[in-house]
């Protein structure tokens, strides 16, 4: 019998299958020999993927099986894609989708750019400096954002510290919250100028590990500031910058605290956004299924952004 | 034979059981029951050590006395968070056996009513018992024709007219608080000044904000013969002409005469209040409130004010409108017969005569029973007495399984209106376009 080169020989079909069985079995017996091997660090691991699959993996699963129900407190009813259907067809889903979409894109680069600005401006200080910048723009991070909104909502009033300042410039004073031409700017400004604590760490942490010969190399061949900066900083940022994106995104989506304090989604339905309208289904009308729809949605639709962010921001950085 | 004679004396005793059983009250008697029964409360007005919860204490101590065997656990609930905590706990079937709740508030919703999770008390009063109470407050419990609560205050919405702001303008408060359309809004104008000759204005004559679930504007709504729904509560009717001519002139206050601030018609409830009563502000000469205002601009040393209770202004019907609603306890989901006996001698216990007179007197609302107010609670409070004279004309907020999504659509176009950005008749019916989704839902 002749065999063409890369044509199986039907005798080795037998032993070739059980090589495969063999490798199939590999993956397995190789996760049970790992988790042998590290019994004492997963066993660490335990109590906290134990809260983990109790308080965040459980609820999500019951709540994408909680979309298909109509949820009542002694007979819930399975009713397939309805809550779905009732989604796209509500006349406020499309008002809070275009409402949190608007937020997202004005908010994500703002507190992006203005966190890669700040960290730029912080990292040639000395060591003091940087200890004292950090920790000052770090400070709204861990401020509640109960208490952030609340001096907003003073600023913004109609003899608040805003309308002071335009009466100085001789400008008439501007019902931020109260029209809805100014609502959602309004809170928009609000997540804008709070300092982006997180994202200034995080790009410091990046910029100090860049090694300082990829400078010094730019220096020697004539690069000015600006010039290293744009050509050497910002490339080698990119994953961080990625990071942030996603982590800002998802974010924005959310967002929730501001417009339940401020404007509780008014006036009309200007600032209402997607878990605005979450919260309310299931708070306030009791919708629990049409509510976990709705959150499924806002799912699938950072999960679409986030993919998207991947695909075109995605770049290996090695140095 | 004997096996006969003792057949016949078990039916005999049977039929007996059955007609004495037939012709007795309809009213349940508490059992000996033991166990334990959690009450949430909110608080209400302080003691000396300034607990807020010292009353339902002092009424569980007294009953827990009296009842050997049964235990009551209070769980402290902020009134903030009082409707989201029972949701969640409703979601969660954990509720408790007792809590506070006005029904017509919204806290407990009617679609949660129509799932059981409220116990009917019809058995457990005779009709003596609710000829006691005031209609309105029953029927503020009472759905598709069952009791599911007992009222145990009831509260209503007046206008609190700052009598300094009235004094330092040389403006006559409403003679007896009452009012026409007219006469409100030349005194509003008069109220409305530049206190530091700068130009601007500092002090505005009314004020009031709009939101769901909140009603303090209202009545200026209803006060040409308006009301939201149909009586049978199937159709929307706030797109009348009364509706809209009503809307239009309350608007006309901000936008035409000029009484009123920029943020008359947000959501800012805090502020509101604040440019009323904070000493430090004092912006607004006249709000609408809820009665609970009145005892806390009376009593609280923070926002003591020389203020007068006034009715709402009176429109094309001749008639002042206002508001009113009615607070008490529920008896939530029982399994155990016995046990929910003794829960409503509880909830009966903690709502008598006596005990409704002493909310009216320390806690500023108004009794449910007959019998409460003939005591005569607010003999030496003459804004609480001014202000149960209104429950007269108080009406009610429309009760449809669907109410909170209707209510949402009304007001978020009454904001639009207030804002100036649309008039009184597209909003309002564009609101009825968009409550018309749940009417028959």
């Amino acid at each position: 019998m002749i065999f063409i080169k890369g044509q199986i020989n039907p005798t080795e079909v037998g032993s070739r299958r059980r090589l495969f069985r063999r490798k199939e079995k590999q993956p397995t017996m190789h996760l049970l020999k790992q988790i042998g091997k590290h019994k004492w660090d997963y066993l660490f691991l335990l109590p906290k993927f134990s809260v983990f699959l109790v308080f965040i993996a459980l609820p999500v699963v019951w709540a994408f099986v909680l979309s298909f129900q109509e949820y009542q407190i002694f007979d819930t009813v399975w009713v397939g894609l309805d809550n779905f259907k009732a989604v796209f067809t509500g006349d406020l889903f499309y008002k809070a989708l275009w409402n949190t979409f608007r937020y997202t894109l004005v908010v994500v680069p703002s507190q992006v750019m203005i966190a890669l600005i700040l960290a730029s401006l912080i990292n040639p200080l000395n060591r003091k400096a940087q200890t004292f910048f950090r920790a000052a723009y770090y400070l709204p991070t861990v401020t509640s954002v109960v208490v952030i909104s609340m001096v907003w909502r003073w600023m913004y009033n109609s003899r608040g510290l805003l309308n002071y300042i335009l009466s100085l410039v001789g400008v008439d004073a501007i019902n931020w919250l109260g029209s809805s031409n100014w609502a959602l700017t309004s809170i928009i400004m609000m997540a804008i100028l709070t300092p982006p604590g997180v994202g200034v760490i995080l790009y410091l942490a990046a910029m100090g590990s860049i090694p300082e010969s990829l400078y010094e190399a730019a220096r020697i061949d004539g690069a000015g500031p600006i010039t290293t900066w744009w050509r050497i900083t910002l490339p080698l940022l990119k994953p961080t910058t990625l990071y942030l994106v996603v982590l800002g995104t998802i974010g924005s989506f959310q967002v929730f605290a501001q417009v339940l304090l401020m404007t509780d989604g008014g006036p009309g339905y200007a600032t209402t956004t997607l878990v605005h309208l979450i919260y309310k289904s299931a708070f306030r009308d009791f919708e629990f299924g049409l509510a976990s729809a709705q959150a499924i949605v806002l799912f699938g639709i950072v999960l679409i952004f986030a993919f998207i962010q991947f695909k075109f921001l995605n770049t290996d950085v090695e140095y | 034979m004997k096996k006969n004679v003792l057949l016949m004396s078990l039916l005999a005793v049977f039929v007996l059981v059955a007609v004495v059983g037939f012709f007795t009250p309809a009213q349940v008697i508490a059992k000996d029951w033991e166990g334990k029964i959690v009450v949430w409360d909110a608080p209400r007005w302080p003691d000396e050590n300034d607990d807020r919860f010292h009353w339902m204490k002092s009424r569980i101590a007294e009953f827990e006395a009296a009842h050997p065997g049964v235990e009551i656990e209070l769980v402290e609930v902020p009134w903030a968070e009082l409707g989201q905590k029972l949701n969640i706990a409703i979601a969660g079937m954990d509720w408790p056996d007792l809590a506070p709740v006005d029904i017509s508030g919204g806290a407990i919703k009617l679609k949660q009513l129509e799932q059981g999770v409220i116990e009917p008390l019809d058995d457990y009063f005779t009709k003596d018992e609710l000829a006691d109470f005031f209609p309105g407050a029953l029927e503020a419990y009472t759905y598709k024709e069952h009791l599911y609560g007992i009222p145990s205050s009831m509260t209503v919405h007046a206008m609190l007219l700052n009598l300094d702001i009235f004094e330092e303008r040389g403006v006559e408060p409403p003679v007896n608080g009452k009012w026409t359309w007219d006469e409100f809004v030349e005194k509003m104008q008069k109220l409305t000044f530049d206190r530091d000759n700068d130009g601007k204005i500092d002090v505005y004559g009314f004020s009031t904000y709009i939101m769901p679930g909140y009603y303090e504007a209202w009545p200026f709504l209803m006060m040409d013969g308006a009301r939201p729904l149909s009586e049978d509560g199937e159709e929307y009717t706030f797109d009348s002409p009364e509706a809209i001519s009503a809307l239009e002139k309350f608007a006309s206050l901000k936008f035409e005469y000029d009484v009123s601030p920029m943020e008359m018609g947000g959501n800012d409830v805090g502020g509101c209040f604040q440019a009323f009563a904070n000493p430090e502000l004092r912006t607004v000469a006249v709000e609408p409130w809820a009665s609970w205002a009145i005892a806390s601009v009376r009593n609280n040393d923070k926002y003591q004010t020389n203020f007068m209770v006034a009715e709402y202004p009176i429109g094309e019907t001749g008639q002042s409108v206002t508001v009113g609603g009615s607070g008490g306890f529920v008896v939530f989901k029982q399994s155990n017969k016995d046990k929910k006996a003794v829960v409503v001698e509880f909830a009966k216990f903690i709502s008598d005569t006596e005990q409704q007179y002493i909310f009216a007197t320390e806690y500023g609302t108004f009794p449910a029973r007959k019998s409460s107010q003939e005591m005569g609670p607010f003999a030496d409070n003459s804004h609480m007495k001014r202000a149960s004279e209104m429950l007269q004309y108080a009406v009610s907020i429309p009760k449809h399984s669907n109410w909170p999504q209707i209510d949402e659509r009304i007001q978020a176009w009454l904001q639009l209106v207030l804002n100036g950005e649309k008039s009184a008749k597209e909003a309002l019916e564009n609101a009825g376009e968009e409550a018309a989704r749940f009417l028959n839902k």
